[in-house]
């Protein structure tokens, strides 16, 4: 390699330069470059389809478009509307059904203002799993159903049998009706029960302005919509009038506006001020510093070629654990009389013939030295060999013993 | 590039900035621009690392178990003032166990054109080279927000001779070499042995040894001394296959022979006599040949210290022969290898009558006093399988030692911390026997 932008100081220098930083990373940055942007290609075109829950446009399985587009089927005029005051002129139309589908997500103000519009006669109001608050404002006479301790009672979705007098219900029979469950006024119609209360309940007014309360929406969504009766059922509910206005808001709009949400979702960060999530994002800027901190190391890690480690009685200690595992006392036992035979025979000036001591001239002057009987200075040193472990280790101090007593009679 | 921690702590303190005065993106801007600005000023006002220059100096060889101190001076040729750390990299087994991380970092303040000089200090764990790998500078700005770092290399080797810890014994073995100088009336006379002088009979010398003549001559009896043959010829071949790998202690057998073959050669130089050393396994791994006295033991010691147990098994064939072609003439070959039943029988007997048909033959072999604890061990019954198993390994040592014995060689088995005292001992009773 050349370099021939360095200086003959930098002979020694062992870091690339700028150049060779660029000429070995430039394919590396047009890689990453034409990642990032197909990335930014891919998320462009895929990300106008986020639907939330229950909108009438959305395909995806928690939509509900394919109810809708079988109401347009049968000649009904769906729209959606987004503001307050088309939502208001929605519901002062005469035979209208009007959808709010997160009842939840309107503040207080907002359902204030929806139950202060004079509705039109021959007209419906749906709303989808609301709670206490959105229900105080727009169905005073229905009620949550608790449990004695005062927690909202809800159900899991499954077909129960309509038993109810309500002719869309009576007509869909069997249905996926569960989530949120209600207590319903004097004169309302209660379907569906549950654990005695009721997810779908219809309260008539005046004029036939009707109000229809629905524990969970998952009958309509896309992905149910064809499971028992919850097709008819949905058409149902939502075809009885010419027209179908289903409300959209920007939910989000109207909490960034400072208007905390009615159903009391508060959730941890609307407790920290506003100032402190940028804090935390100047925080994370100090984390990524300190990580470009951490990250480089003063010189790389030096490695070496290291010797392997072989103990040199390994084979010996092998030997010793295989010995022990196929129990070969007998051989365990030659080697031990063996070894003690080779120390005692120079020790009594019995000579060796063939490198082993006599048998009888050795077990002699053993017994003559040791003062015991010949047969068992024998019996030691020649004889059978031990029937378990513990012979075998009585059978070693014997030995140890014999041998001490001819090295200091 | 790198930063430090005082770039993470500025931008963490600006949290506070941001959350109490300013929460937006101005306010991150306000305080992560001017940090930023703070690192770019270091980046620029650093002292360039790649225009230093680095020399070395200091120790290139030392025992094993001494420190070396290498000296790397480093020049600052910029005209900015140098505020740097530095890394002096070494492999793990250069410094003393623990003292890596510490021992190679140094910090230094080099004004501009000016050099300053840091003193590294090894202590090797192994024999052999240790090379340095390289020095790490980084170079930090005015502010200490950012620096630059960059690597050189500064080449050194600091070789780690063989301890030579027998050393100890050489005192009392030349001492009876001199005994010997003067002795050798009782030695059987007629193997070559040469005249060194006339002195008084004592009771106990050899009556065959009595100078008639030089006693009529004067009024005592007088007895002939003669000298013990010098100028002769001793190869020292060591084997560096996979037996001597073995870890006796902590060292592998190889270590043991290297400290008897220096403490051999270092008695025999001093006795007048000529030493050779092979190294060999599979193949030849080194020999030194024909050295003067005054540097046999340097020149030994420098070829020793590269020596590593190599995982083959050694072609005693090759072996003996590169033997015979380094001792021509009569001389006395000690061969240091293991005793292990196998390589001795199928390798080494077949050959060995080439050798001790024209040489004495003296093989040393490093015992392990593990295997004695083994044998001794009692009480529980792993421990009496173990003492067998010792047991029948002695027995297989002694067996192949008296096979080799029988074929004409002296076998010596012996634990490291004996084998070199051994093997002067066997040397001074070959001398003292007139059979070299």
């Amino acid at each position: 390699m050349t370099l021939t932008t360095a200086g003959p100081e930098s002979t020694t220098s062992v870091s690339p330069t700028h150049r060779q930083l660029w000429l070995r990373s430039r394919w590396f940055l047009l890689c990453a470059v034409l990642l990032l942007l197909v990335g930014l290609l891919i998320a462009g075109l895929g990300g106008s389809g986020q639907y939330p829950p229950l909108d009438p446009r959305s395909p995806d399985r928690d939509g509900a478009r394919a109810v809708v587009a079988l109401l347009e089927k049968q000649g009904l005029t769906t729209r959606t509307v987004a503001t307050q005051d088309d939502l208001a002129a929605a519901l002062a139309e005469p035979g209208t059904t009007v959808v709010l589908p997160e009842p939840d997500l309107l503040t207080t103000p907002q359902l204030a203002r929806i139950a202060e519009v004079r509705r039109g006669s021959d007209s419906r109001l749906v709303l989808i799993s609301p709670e206490a608050p959105a229900l105080a404002a727009l169905a005073p006479g229905i009620a949550l159903a608790t449990t004695p301790g005062g927690i909202p009672r809800s159900a899991g979705s499954t077909g129960v049998p309509a038993d109810c007098p309500l002719p869309e219900a009576d007509l869909a029979g069997h249905a996926e009706l569960g989530g949120l469950l209600y207590q319903p006024g004097a004169g309302d119609t209660a379907c569906y029960p549950r654990f005695g209360a009721y997810p779908l309940i219809r309260h008539t007014g005046p004029g036939s302005r009707e109000l229809v309360v629905l524990g969970s929406g998952r009958l309509l969504s896309n992905d149910r919509l064809d499971k028992d009766g919850n097709a008819s059922l949905g058409m149902g509910l939502l075809g009885s009038r010419q027209r179908l206005v289903w409300y959209l808001p920007d939910y989000a709009a109207a909490a960034a506006a400072g208007d905390a949400p009615a159903g009391g979702q508060r959730t941890l960060d609307d407790y920290i001020p506003r100032g402190w999530t940028w804090a935390g994002l100047q925080l994370a800027v100090a984390a990524l510093l300190a990580a470009v901190w951490r990250g480089r190391r003063l010189g790389p890690v030096v490695t070496e070629n290291l010797p392997v480690v072989v103990r040199a009685t390994e084979t010996t200690e092998g030997r010793a654990r295989l010995y022990q595992r196929a129990k070969a006392r007998g051989r365990a036992a030659d080697a031990l009389r063996q070894a003690a035979r080779h120390r005692l025979a120079p020790a009594l000036g019995v000579p060796p013939t063939a490198g082993e001591p006599d048998p009888a001239a050795l077990c002699a002057a053993v017994a003559d030295r040791s003062g015991r009987p010949a047969a068992e200075v024998h019996a030691l040193l020649y004889g059978t060999p031990p029937t378990d472990d513990a012979a075998l280790v009585r059978f070693t101090d014997d030995l140890d013993a014999l041998e001490r007593q001819v090295r200091q009679p | 590039m790198v930063l430090t921690g005082r770039t993470a702590l500025l931008a963490a303190l600006g949290a506070l900035v941001v959350g109490l005065l300013l929460p937006s993106w101005a306010g991150i801007g306000a305080v992560t621009l001017p940090v930023l600005l703070g690192v770019l000023v270091d980046l620029a006002l650093a002292a360039p690392v790649r225009t230093l220059r680095l020399d070395r100096s200091g120790d290139t060889a030392i025992r094993l178990g001494e420190s070396a101190t290498v000296e790397l001076t480093v020049t600052n040729p910029s005209k900015r003032p140098l505020r740097a750390q530095l890394r002096d990299a070494w492999p793990p087994s250069a410094w003393r166990p623990g003292t890596a991380a510490a021992g190679s970092r140094h910090t230094v303040t080099i004004p501009a054109g000016e050099r300053r000089r840091l003193t590294t200090l090894l202590a090797p764990t192994r024999r052999g080279d240790h090379h340095a790998h390289r020095v790490t500078v980084r170079s930090m700005g005015p502010l200490g927000l950012a620096g630059r770092q960059g690597s050189h290399r500064a080449p050194w080797t600091v070789r780690a001779l063989p301890p030579f810890t027998s050393r100890k014994h050489l005192p009392s073995r030349l001492a009876r070499l001199r005994e010997l100088d003067g002795r050798t009336s009782v030695l059987a006379r007629g193997q070559g042995t040469e005249f060194d002088s006339l002195r008084e009979y004592l009771p106990g010398d050899d009556v065959r040894s009595i100078d008639w003549r030089a006693s009529a001559r004067r009024n005592t009896v007088a007895v002939r001394t003669w000298r013990p043959e010098r100028d002769r010829h001793i190869l020292i071949v060591l084997d560096t296959g996979r037996t001597s790998a073995g870890r006796v202690g902590d060292a592998p057998r190889l270590d043991a022979a290297l400290d008897a073959a220096l403490l051999l050669t270092a008695l025999a130089t001093r006795a007048g006599d000529r030493v050779d050393l092979l190294a060999h396994d599979l193949h030849r791994r080194g020999s030194v040949v024909g050295r003067s006295p005054n540097e046999i033991l340097p020149a030994f010691t420098n070829a020793m210290a590269t020596l590593e147990p190599a995982l083959l098994e050694t072609d005693m064939r090759a072996l003996t022969s590169s033997a015979l072609r380094m001792a021509p003439h009569r001389s006395l070959i000690v061969l240091i290898t293991g005793l292990d039943a196998r390589p001795i029988e199928e390798g080494l007997l077949p050959h060995l009558p080439l050798l001790t048909r024209r040489h004495e033959v003296v093989l040393a072999s490093v015992a392990d006093p593990r295997l004695d604890d083994l044998a001794t061990a009692r009480g529980t019954v792993r421990d009496v399988y173990g003492a067998a198993a010792a047991e029948q390994t002695r027995a297989d040592r002694r067996r192949t030692a008296e096979r080799l014995t029988r074929h004409g060689a002296t076998v010596l088995d012996a634990p490291p911390a004996t084998l070199p005292p051994a093997l002067a001992d066997a040397y001074l009773a070959l001398k003292a026997a007139g059979r070299l």
